[in-house]
């Protein structure tokens, strides 16, 4: 079987029902550094993450025969990936997440800005590759609650469009903007904090 | 517009979907409102800032560790289903093997004798067979259509009745 030929979502499928050891390997070149990595964004641990990702691959070999075919098959991978992590958060009872309310931008009566606002994206570009500014940024969104990171990293993190969001969460369009928005307007809130006060966070 | 609805918009506007009227709206306001503009360009970096340092690279020795790991765990998958349906395809020929010693030695449950008449008569193929083993032909190995069609009695069985008398 020429290897080009696997690109092809449906011949993958096949093949992998059958069983072929190509099939295998072709469906972890292609997938692994994504689900990796998403793995990783919602997790926040290397070893959960490798787990999680052993998982996702074993779920899919498994369960190539019952797969549809009505969703790209790329988002039936994601989603397979984001419910294995789901499972694993909720079987950790992690610590609780902060309030996404305490960082909603808030305004006058008359709808003005209450606070003063800063520009500091300029600030930041010469900080992108500062190590801690990398770590600050890896507990803000860890302190999301999943609703909102999950989202939030499909959508600004992996760079899918907010139908391929919402397909794969099977919310609709309006759910995914409004907690993608809410996302940002509370990571935007911290780390205007962050760096308003320094190294205090 | 005033600055909340415009905050409110922001997602619409960077996404560029957007309708026009309210596009207009918001340059005219944006124009004239440091706050908000500081507020745009903070919003919009805090979105691609994340993208960059949240994209994580699969390390090289996690990468091979998994892979290793996947296709042995596939390959083992795949081989457990083979000796499933290997066993299932064994004990099918063993139960037709018996269904047809008992057709011999008039032994079928009476569902079943009624099914086998019908079929005797009806199928040219099983019709010919039954003929021969009647005749005194070995039934070690009824040919793969024939297994199917008796295997096919078995479902049609009312829940509970076994396919020979004890």
């Amino acid at each position: 079987m020429p290897a080009e030929r696997l690109l092809d979502d449906s011949v993958l499928l096949e093949e992998l029902r059958k069983g072929t050891p190509e099939s295998v390997e072709n469906l972890f070149d292609r997938f692994h550094a994504k689900i990796y990595s998403l793995a990783m964004s919602i997790l926040k641990n290397e070893s959960d993450a490798e787990e999680a990702t052993q998982d996702v691959f074993l779920t899919v070999v498994q369960k190539a025969h019952t797969f549809k075919g009505n969703s790209a098959l790329y988002s039936w991978i994601y989603r397979i990936c984001v419910n294995t992590c789901l499972m694993r958060l909720r079987g950790k009872r992690r610590g609780e997440t902060v309030s996404i309310e305490e960082f909603m931008p808030v305004f006058t009566e008359d709808g003005m800005h209450a606070s003063l606002i800063d520009d500091w994206s300029k600030e930041v570009e010469r900080k992108a590759l500062d190590k801690e500014l990398g770590q600050v940024i890896q507990r803000f969104t860890g302190d999301l609650s999943e609703k909102y990171r999950v989202v939030f990293v499909l959508s600004d993190v992996e760079g899918l469009s907010n139908e391929e969001t919402a397909q794969i969460l099977g919310l609709t369009v309006p759910a995914v903007k409004s907690r993608l928005h809410r996302a940002r307007l509370y990571l935007r809130e911290r780390l205007t904090r962050y760096l308003r006060e320094g190294k205090t966070v | 517009m005033n600055c909340k609805e415009l905050v409110y918009l922001l997602n619409d506007y960077i996404d560029g979907t957007m309708e026009e009227h309210l596009r207009q709206e918001f340059s005219v306001h944006i124009d004239l409102c440091e706050p908000c503009l500081n507020f745009l360009k903070t919003y919009d970096k805090t979105r691609v800032l994340c993208r960059q340092i949240l994209l994580e690279e699969i390390p090289e020795e996690v990468r091979s560790r998994l892979k290793t790991f996947v296709l042995q765990k596939a390959r083992e998958h795949h081989r457990e289903i083979e000796k499933y349906l290997e066993r299932a395809a064994r004990e099918r020929r063993e139960q037709v093997a018996d269904i047809l010693r008992a057709y011999l030695a008039n032994q079928l449950s009476p569902t079943m004798d009624v099914l086998f008449r019908a079929h005797h008569d009806r199928c040219e193929t099983c019709g010919a067979f039954l003929r021969g083993i009647e005749g005194g032909k070995a039934i070690t190995a009824a040919p793969p259509d024939i297994e199917e069609h008796i295997a096919e009695f078995l479902d049609a069985l009312p829940p509970g009745e076994v396919p020979t008398l004890p």
